[in-house]
């Protein structure tokens, strides 16, 4: 049974009464055996509010939105369009017979590297489909601008101009370093890592697995010519339920005004222990990639 | 013989305001013959240098280690480079304990360092104790840092965290009173070997270095060590995780350290882990969705906590259990430190939320201490005034 798509209802207005057969259990999503909420059932007519359920698990309604970042910036495509979670406003969480969980959301966001003085704040609404631990969770979202079409666009073309000049080839072993920091002229380089491992985020979250960027660990090739910025590098996501380390290698071609084109291979986590594994427990950066 | 006089003499000139050096070294030498061993043991017996041999010499080709101290790293080198000996030096030193030092010297009515033990790799483990009062066991709070070795700001905001303590005794009402009351322990770096890898070799290590006879991965998850529902959810049983709980609870000797000095002191009232990243304040318990008996009180102390840390720049944290907040993890120092009496058990996972994450800018170390001791205070103070 599909759970019904429902628009996102006024703010402080009751919601309308769902048919019988449609109706999902209001239950808490276990997370790995985690401690479940008491399950409730909504009532048809029942007016249940569009609130920050405090029961449901703090963790939950983070990475629906971070999911939902991921998939907006592949979406968007544009290294001007970044953004950083700042707060959930309110969400609410559900499962249908499928063990699926769907999560409606709206929370605000920041400008992902913002300039000097610069505070852009935004807002998005969500709904997350995460499809009991197929990775890729199905996404709809939609975010308030923060700056108009024609400002991004210029300001991409600024960026792309910008790593066009990029003395190659690039010098650059870690960003950002051991102690965080990133030199100023490279950050749009760490923008389009960051970009591209959105897409790579994105596919691999499930209700179990979320992921960030750690560091952009090497850079195999940086091309650039009239037509796009060819990037081929390696990243290490930090996966947060397991801890682990995981070094993806993201081959991504852009240019400001065509869509982005990524591919990648991530270096999957330890093997059990009668395999040979490698000596090191993390961030091994892969050998051998293979073609993909 | 000459030139163990010779280098003896050059001890001396070091002593006298030549460049200073940080901290101890081990030298990783590797003889190849018998004279070379001859060699080696005349420097190592020789008392001024003050050598010591780490691991001894076993036979040829095997290679010899001996911790040279600050003070006579020229001299040795130049030994060594002298007479064509092959060594490399394998131990970075740990800055921290210089300063830990400096702390005690500078105050020494107040702080004390004491070693609690060493690590897998040997090195030493030196918490700072700060009391006022006589007596080895009044009532005590530990600050535990540095557990995960990638988490850097944390054994950082613990080094800061110990200077302002130093320096607002006798200022600071709250200080004072709480250090009238009740003594501190501060453990800044729980995981020496591990935040020395993350300076030489590989700067996400999470987990401690210790080797398995049956396993090619090195390591345990020090927070999933301690013997609180060990080896249940949240932990792994497989050596190349990074959640690998160990071969049994304690078997990592940067835990039982930690573990045995408590238990000997058998007065702790409060236990403090301090992580990142995520800006969360937690209680126990991480190894069972139940609540924990204290649940409403410490919830209401953490809020509190939660609320003083954001005072100067509104850095948002969330409060709640370890289980609900962020997921099921078996064997945490938290749950044992709360399991065996110490009812005011925290785990902090400070800065940022993910954007640079282990990675965070050292212009944000301070900051972060700030905010944090603002949390530490509240809970320190609620503490102080609840001794039981």
């Amino acid at each position: 049974m599909q759970p019904r798509q429902q628009a996102l209802p006024a703010p402080g207005g009751p919601r309308p009464a769902a048919p019988l057969p449609a109706l999902l259990l209001l239950l808490l999503l276990a997370l790995r055996g985690a401690a479940a909420a008491p399950a409730g059932s909504e009532a048809p007519g029942e007016a249940s509010g569009w609130q920050l359920d405090p029961e449901l698990p703090h963790g939950l309604l983070q990475k629906a939105a971070r999911a939902a970042l991921h998939f907006f910036h592949f979406r968007a495509g544009s290294p001007s369009a970044l953004r950083a979670l700042a707060s959930v406003q309110r969400g609410r969480a559900r499962i249908n017979s499928k063990k699926e969980c769907q999560v409606d959301l709206e929370f605000t966001t920041e400008r992902y590297n913002p300039k000097e003085g610069e505070e852009h704040l935004g807002k998005c609404s969500a709904q997350v489909l995460f499809k009991n631990e197929k990775p890729g969770p199905t996404i709809n979202v939609t975010c308030t601008r923060f700056m108009e079409k024609s400002q991004r666009q210029q300001e991409d073309y600024q960026l792309y101009k910008h790593m066009q000049q990029l003395k190659t080839p690039l010098e650059v072993s870690s960003i950002p370093d051991s102690h965080g920091h990133i030199d100023p002229s490279l950050i749009p380089i760490w923008d389009l890592a960051f970009l591209g491992s959105s897409y790579v985020m994105w596919e691999k979250t499930t209700q179990f697995l979320h992921y960030y960027m750690a560091q952009l660990s090497s850079v195999q090739q940086w091309k650039t010519d009239e037509d796009a910025i060819d990037f081929d590098y390696t990243v290490l996501l930090h996966e947060f339920s397991t801890q682990e380390i995981i070094p993806c290698r993201i081959h991504l071609v852009w240019h400001p005004s065509k869509p982005l084109k990524v591919k990648y291979h991530c270096q999957e986590p330890q093997p059990p222990e009668e395999a040979s594994g490698t000596e090191e427990g993390s961030a091994v950066a892969p050998t051998g990639f293979s073609n993909y | 013989m000459k030139w163990i006089l010779f280098f003896a003499a050059l001890i001396g000139l070091s002593l006298c305001g030549r460049d200073k050096f940080f901290g101890d070294q081990v030298f990783r030498i590797n003889v190849r013959n018998g004279d070379e061993v001859n060699k080696l043991q005349e420097l190592v017996k020789s008392d001024n240098l003050k050598l010591n041999l780490w691991k001894s010499f076993s036979s040829l080709g095997h290679p010899v280690d001996v911790l040279v101290p600050a003070v006579s790293l020229q001299p040795v080198k130049f030994f060594l480079n002298s007479q064509g000996l092959d060594y490399s030096v394998t131990i970075e030193d740990l800055q921290i304990y210089q300063e830990m030092d400096s702390i005690a010297g500078d105050f020494p009515d107040l702080a004390n360092r004491v070693k609690i033990g060493h690590s897998f790799e040997g090195r030493s483990m030196y918490v700072l104790k700060f009391s006022t009062g006589k007596g080895s066991r009044r009532p005590a709070m530990w600050l535990n840092a540095g557990i995960h070795s990638r988490e850097w700001i944390s054994p950082a905001t613990a080094m800061w965290t110990a200077r302002k303590i130093v320096s607002d005794y006798g200022k600071d009402p709250a200080v004072t009173s709480i250090l009238e009351k009740t003594d501190i322990f501060l453990l800044p770096v729980a995981n020496p070997d591990g935040y020395v890898y993350t300076h030489t070799k590989n700067r996400l290590w999470r987990k401690t270095r210790s080797v398995h006879p049956r396993s090619r991965c090195v390591g345990v998850d020090a927070n999933r060590n301690w013997n609180a529902s060990f080896a249940g959810k949240g932990a792994s049983g497989n050596p190349c995780s990074e959640v690998y709980h160990g071969p049994h609870a304690n078997s990592e000797v940067e835990v039982k350290s930690v573990v045995d000095f408590i238990q000997r002191h058998g007065n702790f009232k409060c236990f403090i882990d301090v992580h990142s990243y995520s800006q969360l304040l937690m209680y126990p318990y991480g190894y069972t969705g139940k609540e924990a008996p204290d649940a409403d009180e410490l919830d209401e102390v953490a809020r509190r906590a939660a609320k003083a840390l954001a005072s100067p720049f509104g850095t948002q944290y969330h409060v709640g259990s370890i289980s609900t907040t962020v997921y099921p993890a078996s064997g945490s120092s938290v749950d044992w430190a709360y399991d065996n009496g110490i009812k005011y058990a925290f785990t902090f996972e400070l800065r940022d939320t993910g954007h640079y994450g282990f990675l965070l800018p050292a212009d944000q170390i301070i900051p972060t201490a700030e905010e944090t001791w603002l949390g530490l205070k509240t809970i320190m103070e609620h503490v102080r005034d609840h001794l039981y």
